[in-house]
């Protein structure tokens, strides 16, 4: 009875927020159905054949949305929090809009694959209800101190859940990532390493121990903002790999992580490996991850920013490909999702878009490395650039100590007069690097300028 | 003119934007045509008078604080800053830093860690989380400070002031020291500690060239009196964290 009335009400306010358009739906709904019936999630995802949980702190949705793509490829038929809704309220309510009433009760509707993604703390209660039959750790970055405390403690408590995964659960995990290297030490059964070929992401004061990888991606290339091509090799794994070259249509080297997390996961399930390669060719990028858009006939782009070194990643994928009379869109925000405190803008390497290229080799930079490195450049003034949000003034400030010129640099609080102001004139590319809760609003600008559709249909 | 910033245990202790302090410094510096060298000085180094003509002390996870703690003792570093802060050379520490230079830490479970003893304070660790954006007025008599400091304090030790320590403002929203008795920070001769990240000093740049002025002064045995910059980005951001939060 409960789950009865837990789905029905679930399905209520599911209904309700769509059209009142208040949200997406994607986690109200589950909020309110945990609290009549809190085994939902255990209860219903045990009806699902295979489970993968993603964690990590950069690339969840990126790595979800590509094994889904790929898990297509073999007609798997897929449920998963798509929203990035990532709490356990976010799965319960994929579940309950995945399932409908029968005469018997309540049942979910036919699926050969659940995909979760699970944030930080939200992974050490989840898990182990859902059992996964693999779990990928992506990363671990400092992110939102105020909401997942430091760094090493995230690590300690995913060893403590990991105590009370079953062995027989397959984990992937980012072997080049320093901080969490050492889950390997609290696995009961399997575990693949997957990274790139000469590159480490520098972790917190831990040694960074050369891990022997099971997948690599190799002879790396990025190709501007349009795609990143690679090789991959294997070790200890028996499969037969294509030996062509992979073009992964997404630029940014840290999204080659996300694609062999993906990868991965594909092959542990049973995918064909040269259907889920070819079809590369046709997958887009997530909600705001690196989101292409046409924006009053020019090229622009969208780019989540979130914590110092996702940032980082993004301003060293976009400084190459700055042009004269590009614009560079920012959006900070300070509420409750993107985090309250904003000291993370002074560890983002804002400076490396003023670097020659030369310069720029080091992907994570290195706090102690800060110094060494020369910094004395002219201030950039070829490219315009537009601070918006709560917290933009704080914004303007990091640019200007980044080696901005402050003429270059202008501030408007409100989003949508921003992005008037960035349409003005434009005459090159408009690129946009918002906040979480900048980047809903954004999208509801854009959907009412008729540019973009609401995120929760693109699915 | 030349300037050497002492970045105490930069490596290990630059939690959250903390760098954002030794940009500003060096950033505001170098615009006055000061040469600026930053010196990282962590476990193990030695500490020499003169070695350094600002420090900057950041806070750090609870491992590394534990481990700073520890080397500020055994090599003696401890006793060589409160030793350089007695000739007047300018320091600045946040959370984690502030904590480790005053008398001691009390953590919930386990002994007292001893402090440097600089600044006449002891802070004890609590369940209460002290969280969000604060600002101060000051009432100490820096002569560049005008108006409120503006910062993001996030801590659960409580600091507490001994008698005769001097606070460095008086908290006009957020929690401060202990959240109970609304003072923030304490400034002992040139040095300043406090639970202000935010970052501080780019967002309240009269402080940071309180900060240079002082250094440069202790170095080079006269009065400076640095140029005045075109602030015009760094008090907007003042003014609307002013103006948002108070």
């Amino acid at each position: 009875m409960k789950k009865f009335l837990a789905i029905l009400l679930g399905k209520i306010i599911h209904k309700l927020t769509r059209t009142f358009k208040t949200g997406g739906g994607s986690a109200a709904p589950g909020l309110y159905a945990l609290k009549v019936y809190p085994n939902l999630v255990e209860d219903f995802v045990k009806q699902i054949p295979k489970n993968v949980v993603i964690t990590g702190t950069n690339g969840k949705t990126t790595t979800a949305r590509l094994l889904d793509h790929f898990a297509k490829t073999s007609t798997l038929k897929v449920i998963r929090n798509h929203t990035g809704s990532n709490l356990e309220r976010g799965i319960a309510s994929a579940l309950l809009s995945n399932s409908n009433f029968h005469p018997g009760g309540v049942r979910l509707n036919r699926a050969d694959l659940g995909i979760w993604e699970l944030d930080e703390a939200a992974f050490n209660s989840v898990a182990p209800k859902i059992k996964p039959d693999i779990i990928v750790f992506l990363n671990v970055f400092r992110d939102q101190l105020d909401r997942y405390g430091e760094v090493d403690i995230v690590v300690k408590k995913w060893c403590e859940a990991l105590k009370k995964i079953p062995a027989n659960t397959q984990i992937l995990i980012n072997g080049d990532d320093g901080n969490i290297v050492k889950l390997l030490d609290y696995c009961k059964g399997k575990a693949q390493k997957f990274g790139l070929q000469n590159y480490k992401i520098a972790g917190e004061h831990h040694k960074i121990t050369a891990q022997k990888l099971d997948l690599e991606a190799v002879n790396i290339k990025q190709e501007g903002l349009s795609e990143n091509s690679f090789q991959l090799l294997t070790s200890n794994i028996n499969i037969q790999l294509p030996t062509s070259t992979i073009h992964l249509p997404v630029p940014g080297t840290y999204h080659i992580y996300d694609f062999l997390a993906a990868f991965a996961a594909g092959f542990n399930l049973g995918c064909d490996l040269e259907k889920m390669i070819e079809s590369l060719k046709n997958f887009s990028p997530a909600f705001g991850r690196v989101e292409k858009f046409n924006f009053n006939g020019h090229e622009a782009f969208i780019f989540l920013i979130k914590n110092p070194a996702g940032t980082s990643q993004v301003f060293s994928t976009i400084a190459g490909a700055l042009k004269k009379n590009d614009r560079l869109l920012l959006a900070l925000n300070d509420n409750l999702a993107d985090g309250t405190d904003i000291s993370w803008i002074w560890d983002v390497d804002f400076e490396q878009i003023n670097q020659s290229a030369s310069l720029r080799k080091h992907e994570v930079s290195k706090q102690s490395n800060l110094e060494r490195l020369p910094r004395r450049y002219a201030p950039r003034n070829d490219v315009r650039i537009i601070c918006s949000g709560t917290r933009a003034q704080d914004l303007a400030v990091r640019l200007k100590y980044a080696g901005f010129d402050p003429s270059c640099i202008s501030v408007e609080n409100n989003l949508k007069k921003a992005l008037e102001q960035a349409k003005t004139g434009l005459g090159g590319r408009l690129f946009v690097l918002p906040t979480y809760t900048a980047l809903l609003g954004l999208q509801k600008i854009l959907t009412n300028l008729g540019v973009k559709r609401h995120y929760w249909q693109e699915e | 003119m030349k300037l050497v910033i002492g970045y105490l245990y930069g490596d290990l202790m630059n939690i959250y934007g903390d760098t954002g302090n030794i940009i500003a410094l060096k950033k505001r510096a170098q615009w006055r045509g000061v040469e600026v060298e930053v010196r990282n000085i962590s476990i193990g180094d030695r500490l020499k008078a003169g070695d350094a003509d600002l420090f900057f002390f950041g806070g750090g996870q609870n491992q590394q604080q534990e481990l700073v703690s520890r080397d500020l003792v055994l090599s003696l570093k401890g006793k060589a800053i409160k030793s350089e802060v007695e000739r007047g050379v300018p320091l600045l520490a946040i959370c984690g830093g502030y904590q480790l230079l005053g008398e001691y830490y009390k953590p919930q479970k386990e002994p007292k860690l001893p402090g440097v003893n600089l600044f006449p304070i002891y802070t004890v660790a609590s369940h209460q989380r002290m969280i969000g954006n604060i600002v101060i007025r000051p009432i100490s008599d820096i002569r560049n400070l005008t108006s409120e400091l503006v910062g993001f304090e996030n801590h659960s030790g409580k600091t507490f002031l001994k008698d005769g320590a001097k606070p460095l403002g008086k908290v006009v929203k957020g929690f401060g020291n202990s959240g109970e008795d609304k003072t923030e920070g304490c400034i002992y001769k040139n040095a300043i500690g406090c639970y202000m990240h935010g970052s501080l000093l780019p967002k309240n740049p009269e402080l940071a060239d309180w900060l240079i002025e002082k250094a440069l002064e202790v170095k080079y045995g006269k009065e400076v009196k640095l140029k005045s910059l075109d602030d015009s980005l760094e008090n907007l951001a003042h003014q609307k964290a002013v103006q948002r939060f108070s």
